[in-house]
């Protein structure tokens, strides 16, 4: 039980050392390691590419298979004209949740 | 604590708000995971002080629970954490002259929305204390309610409805993000080209096709730059 509560307290560290050192990579070395700038110019579409990477699957699949017909991918659709048309940081999670809770507790899709 | 620091902490701040919201069912889901598979109370508490990483959190559980081996622990959770290497070399020069023991604290709070909503300006701002304040403000805001609403998790894991798809707020906060970003034709080919390569590698282990589909993503953004410049100048000559 002693070393089951300590492997488990090395693991937890080890998690954590990953995470720092992935996220640390070049922020902590800081001027030692410059990037060149063509790879700044693309790093550029990082953010765009990881979040479209993140919220595409999860409108596009329903456990894992390909399914556009799901209630995510009309709600996400709703959420963007929203966004497109209002800048109030609420309206989206309203109107996003609103869509999703119609569509799958009130029609059961 | 000057002018400039407070300018940009508030607009980070403000930027960032629903990138806070986001992370509160993805909290509350956490919380609830770690307790489910096993963790204790001091336990998960530890977890989520150490790791500040609800995708690896989440990730590793699975692992942890079943007693794999800790380098199986370590590299599944190394994999998961990939993208911050992209974030982190993007990011890095807006951290030009700050001490070391900022720098470590950066990295410790960077999380994928501060990243995405702020990385632009934080670029593109001169003032070193205006970056900073743009940075720290929202980064520990985004801590504080994470770990608010994990503690939630952790202790509520009976009584929290289970049957409202609470987990897909974090699916609208990424795309209160994103579209706005999408604006630019090469931007939006980034997010088009990431977004569906990410659906179609889907099938690789550790979530690879996660990274694969966004350095997909960022190489389709820079081709579509290149072409988009060349039918400029073929334009005006």
């Amino acid at each position: 039980m002693m070393w089951q509560g300590m492997w488990l307290w090395i693991a937890l560290v080890l998690i954590a050392a990953t995470t720092i050192v992935t996220r640390g990579s070049f922020i902590i070395p800081g001027e030692r390691v410059r990037l060149p700038p063509v790879m700044q110019r693309l790093l550029r579409y990082a953010p765009a590419a990881a979040l479209a990477a993140l919220v595409v699957p999860d409108t596009l699949l329903d456990a894992g298979e390909f399914d556009p017909l799901n209630p995510k991918l009309a709600a996400a659709l709703v959420v963007a004209a929203v966004c497109l048309r209002t800048r109030n940081p609420w309206l989206p999670f309203l109107a996003g949740m609103a869509v999703m809770l119609v569509l799958r507790k009130g029609l059961g899709w | 604590m000057n002018d400039a620091f407070r300018r940009g902490a508030r607009e980070g701040f403000v930027a960032c708000i629903p990138v806070a919201v986001g992370l509160i069912p993805w909290a509350i889901v956490t919380g609830v995971a770690m307790r489910s598979h096993g963790l204790s109370v001091v336990e998960s508490l530890g977890m989520n002080l150490l790791a500040f990483a609800g995708t690896a959190q989440l990730g590793t559980l699975p692992l942890i629970a079943s007693g794999a081996p800790l380098w199986l622990i370590t590299l599944t959770a190394l994999v998961l954490n990939l993208r911050f290497v992209i974030y982190s070399a993007a990011l890095a020069p807006a951290f030009e002259g700050q001490p070391w023991s900022r720098r470590v604290l950066s990295s410790y709070l960077l999380a994928d929305g501060v990243f995405a909503v702020l990385s632009e300006r934080l670029l593109a701002s001169r003032d070193r204390a205006w970056r900073w304040g743009c940075f720290i403000a929202p980064s520990v805001m985004c801590w504080a309610a994470w770990q608010a609403f994990t503690v939630v998790g952790v202790f509520g894991a009976e009584a929290l409805p289970r049957d409202w798809s609470l987990e897909f707020m974090a699916t609208i906060a990424l795309l209160v993000m994103l579209v706005p970003m999408a604006a630019s034709r090469p931007m939006l080919v980034a997010a088009v080209v990431g977004g569906l390569a990410t659906v179609m590698l889907r099938g690789m282990p550790f979530k690879l096709g996660l990274v694969a589909g966004i350095v997909l993503g960022i190489v389709a953004g820079f081709v579509a730059e290149f072409w988009q410049q060349r039918w400029q100048q073929r334009r005006s000559a």
